[in-house]
């Protein structure tokens, strides 16, 4: 009994010590490319560089292109920030309304914002391309965020609708006995309540649309405009030989915002998932 | 503060298909306390909640100060409303959270602390003001409440069970302190509780509900004495009032007899409305028992079953002679009881009470 | 709460207003695509409608019956191994570990970055005929394989790109998990249940909700993969990786036939939608709900 008592931890950490390894290998690899000379990359697999240099970073980040990942970072944010917030703005608005007023339908309402989540995207590709193109929006980043202001990202709505029904009416009422309309009740009570799920929807979107590539593809065709997924995949469509090191070097940079905002607020994805699934 | 009467007037309520509250009338006058009491789903926090505005009524009105205000929005019925979970918010300071309205409604911010000064004075909460709401506890968020609802200088003071989520020793404290509140301001108070401690010791006037309507309108001691049916007297009084049946073997003005199983009673009232034969209740108090003397007239003997000591009195639970009946019985100090002995109990005629077939009471005694 | 029927709509008006312009119209206006022949260069109101011609071309259409073919068989395999690897590594994680975080960043990790151009490309490179795999391969004595250059090994690392992120899965398989009550393990232990009937018997009819959930976002997103097969295989070699997305991809950017890849994506969406539809109406049979709330 008792051997079998200590061989199970030991079990436990060896499974999860060696998948996860073989998890971040890639990821480690990458980043230790990017430190490599070119030459270094296909002759070994450690990931530590044994002549570490900074050509790859350099050269990558000038690109072969005339533009530098500055210009490709700065589009990159300049599509995720107004999303970001946007999205926060409409998903609390709407989910406001859908947790605290007894509007006609409202169930099933919310029963086809649950189906939006889980309609394949891909049906609605080219007619909104087309939309888009009328609306003359074309080779812009409107596209990429308009949507988002209209509450399009159904899981969010869920989310903050969960955790809006998850508080008593009680501190509402109080807000309107102290004379407040529903919308200074939103904003002086509500919102700063249930502050943490807005962090989360903040965050995922973020997440989500970092990695955005499809969008991009689709309607962004000038490369002054493209975001780092697309000078990315640009990157690696040369003809001639690839620059690996480079390659690999712009993608540890790619990735890095990503890693930042998951390490500083971790505690956010977790919950939100949770937020939104088994409690859903 | 300005002391408003509120008026219910055939006020009716039904959520969906169900009915809470079944058309009810009710007056509270300028500066009275107020208390609604009655079994969890009576209807009572409705009640409150029609008055605040929190809710409208299917039907009928309610007015404050004479004014209709069925329809009026909350926050301009001149009320304010101190909750059961006390719904303060969260991140804001108790000064925050007592200015908020006042803000809201574009008071100056000299004069909104100086009206959060004063109703903090009131309550000894000067040291609370700084504090967030995580950082107090049951007892002090209760003041923070209040306070947040004095500092509107309302006519009238709404409370929703406030008292039942602290502890029994805060609540006691706490009783005493919104007596001493109401005699400082003097304004309308409306309170609402299932405790009838509570609504004994604080109210001008209680208001018993059931299943949504007015079981008796009264002041304490009079609901005590005199309750109109069974239900109030069931509810008012701890431990419960006695309840046995029996028969009315003679009935007039002044005298009736009552044929219980182990022999009759006489009771020195009656009217005309219950006849020889009806089916009847008789109800006796356990505080209006005493140990029978050799030369009582009229003696119940049984057994004791269990004894409750309490130190200041004593609580013995009597299995009758002949019957299922059990009797509780409240005596005072340490009674000599022991529990499996024989006991005889009597009680002054006119202490009992006498409820007809529907439970309505008969003759109520003078005061 | 609020009472209030017009507000209430004023605050909805955002996600109705989205929802017919973005979501109901062009849903609708992409059925009505299918049936014309329009092509993207045209104007639009040249389209013409030609029935149900597109569909026609689309059994015929090697190519569509080929991406169609791998389409299922990635979706199918994929889904069942990344939810029984979450599922293990969550089991295997929720034990008192002081070090259950960094596991669960750990594994969690790729699931965020995986979706990623970033990642997508490392993988083209981790998988080439020099890369990274070949050479733990070649150190370790085995030959060099043409991942990427062979239809089924190319197929393979795609899938196993999907696997990498099964962190998303694990960590809502975790949280289930750990919202068993403790109690009930400990009922079964004394009952005299082994690890195995525990689990089969006790952990997973409990966990039949979250399966479920699971299952459905894993299929819905398994059909709609892009990144992967665009980015690491271009959906070669030979279209053995030419999912259903990349070929409604080309059809309408590079071929600008945009009648024909709406019937492609008409077809994809009914797919889905059968493949959700049947769990739906088969989660009546064994998905377990603990509490009966119909909320």
């Amino acid at each position: 009994m008792n051997a079998r008592q200590s061989l199970q931890p030991l079990l436990r950490y060896g499974i999860l010590i060696g998948v996860g390894f073989v998890m971040i290998y890639p990821l480690l690899w990458m980043i230790g490319g990017a430190f490599k000379p070119n030459s270094e990359i296909f002759s070994s697999i450690g990931f530590i560089p044994q002549s570490p240099t900074f050509d790859g970073l350099e050269k990558g980040w000038k690109t072969s292109t005339e533009y530098t990942f500055a210009t490709y970072f700065a589009n990159t944010f300049a599509i995720i920030i107004p999303k970001v917030i946007v999205t926060v703005i409409s998903s609390v608005i709407v989910a406001f309304g859908f947790a605290r007023f007894s509007v006609p339908g409202r169930r099933f309402l919310f029963g086809v914002l649950i189906a939006t989540v889980l309609l394949p995207k891909s049906v609605l590709l080219i007619p909104q391309y087309l939309m888009f193109r009328e609306f003359g929006w074309l080779d812009t980043f409107l596209p990429l965020y308009v949507p988002s202001a209209f509450a399009t990202e159904g899981f969010f709505v869920f989310m903050i609708v969960q955790f809006m029904r998850s508080f008593p009416p009680d501190m509402e009422e109080a807000a309107m006995m102290d004379g407040c309309n529903s919308l200074q009740v939103l904003f002086y009570v509500v919102v700063p309540v249930i502050l943490p799920a807005v962090i989360s929807v903040a965050l995922f979107q973020f997440m989500w649309s970092i990695n955005d590539f499809l969008g991009p593809l689709i309607y962004l065709s000038s490369v002054e405009n493209y975001p780092i997924s697309l000078a990315l995949k640009m990157s690696i469509d040369v003809t001639e030989a690839t620059q690996w090191n480079q390659v690999l070097a712009m993608s540890t940079l790619a990735l890095l915002p990503s890693l930042i905002v998951f390490f500083v607020a971790q505690r956010y994805f977790v919950e939100g998932i949770s937020l939104g699934s088994v409690k859903g | 503060m300005a002391q408003s009467s509120v008026a219910l007037r055939d006020v009716v309520k039904t959520f969906g298909a169900a009915p809470v509250i079944k058309g009810l009338s009710l007056t509270v006058e300028p500066g009275e306390f107020a208390v609604f009491v009655g079994p969890s789903g009576c209807g009572k926090s409705t009640l409150l909640r029609l008055i605040a505005g929190l809710e409208t009524p299917t039907s009928g009105t309610v007015r404050i100060s004479d004014r209709d205000v069925t329809h009026v929005h909350p926050s301009k019925r001149g009320i304010a409303m101190v909750f059961q979970s006390y719904a303060l918010y969260p991140h804001m300071t108790v000064a925050q959270n007592m200015a908020f309205g006042l803000k809201i409604r574009g008071m100056t911010k000299t004069e909104a602390n100086a009206r959060v000064k004063r109703a903090a004075d009131i309550l000894q909460m000067d040291q609370l003001l700084d504090r967030k709401p995580r950082a107090l506890s049951g007892g002090q968020r209760q003041r923070a409440a209040i306070g947040r609802a004095i500092v509107r200088e309302p006519d009238v003071f709404l409370f929703d069970e406030p008292l039942s989520n602290l502890d029994a020793a805060l609540r006691g404290q706490m009783r005493v302190e919104l007596a001493r509140l109401h005699a400082q301001l003097g304004t309308t108070m409306i309170y609402v509780t299932h405790d009838q401690v509570e609504a004994m010791t604080l109210a001008n006037k209680i208001v018993v509900l059931n299943g949504g309507r007015i079981e008796q309108i009264g002041r304490p001691l009079d609901l005590y004495r005199r309750p109109a049916n069974v239900f109030v007297a069931g509810f008012i009084g701890s431990p419960k009032m006695n309840f046995l049946d029996g028969k009315v073997s003679a009935s007039g003005v002044g005298a009736t007899t009552i044929a219980l199983p182990d022999g009759p009673v006489a009771l020195p009232f009656g009217d005309g409305r219950i006849k020889s034969g009806d089916v009847v209740k008789i109800g006796v108090r356990p505080e209006d028992f005493r140990l029978a003397r050799d030369d009582a007239a009229r003696a119940f003997e049984g057994r004791v079953v269990l004894v409750e000591p309490l130190g200041g009195e004593t609580i013995a639970h009597i299995a009758l002679d002949g019957g299922a009946e059990t009797l509780v019985v409240k005596l005072s100090g340490e009674a000599y009881v022991a529990a499996g002995a024989p006991i005889r109990v009597a009680v002054e005629p006119q202490r009992i009470h006498l409820f007809d077939s529907d439970g309505v009471a008969v003759a109520p005694k003078e005061a | 709460m609020y009472g209030n029927r017009s507000e209430g709509l004023a605050y909805l008006s955002p996600f109705l207003i989205g929802l017919v312009v973005f979501t109901l119209f062009p849903f609708v206006a992409s059925l009505a695509l299918s049936f014309t022949d329009y092509h993207l260069q045209d104007r639009l109101d040249s389209a013409r409608f030609v029935g149900i011609d597109n569909y026609a071309s689309l059994v015929d259409d090697r190519t569509f019956k080929q991406s169609l073919f791998v389409t299922l068989i990635y979706v199918f395999v994929t889904v069942p191994l990344k939810l029984a690897f979450a599922l293990f590594i969550a089991y295997v994680l929720n034990f008192k570990l002081r070090a259950i975080g960094f596991f669960r960043t750990a594994y969690y990790l790729p699931s965020i970055l995986g979706g990623s151009v970033a990642v997508a490309v490392v993988w083209r490179y981790v998988f080439a005929g020099d890369g990274l795999i070949n050479q733990v391969l070649e150190g370790l004595g085995a030959g060099g394989v043409n991942w990427l250059g062979e239809p089924d090994t190319a197929m393979f690392t795609i899938m196993l790109l999907r696997l990498w992120q099964f962190g998303s899965a694990m960590v809502i398989f975790l949280a289930g998990l750990q919202a068993i009550p403790s109690d009930l393990y400990e009922a079964a232990k004394i009952d005299g249940a082994g690890a195995w009937r525990t689990f089969f018997r006790i952990t997973l009819p409990i966990l039949t909700p979250v399966v479920f959930f699971n299952f459905i976002m894993q299929v819905i997103q398994a059909f709609q993969e892009f990144n992967g097969p665009y980015i690491i295989t271009g959906g070669g070699p030979l279209k053995s990786t030419y999912l259903l997305p990349l070929m409604i991809y080309e059809e309408s950017f590079k071929y600008f036939d945009m009648g024909y890849a709406s019937a492609i994506s008409w077809v994809l969406f009914a797919l889905t939608a059968v493949c959700a539809a049947a769990a739906f109406s088969s989660s009546r049979y064994w998905v377990f709900y603990a509490q009966d709330e119909a909320k």
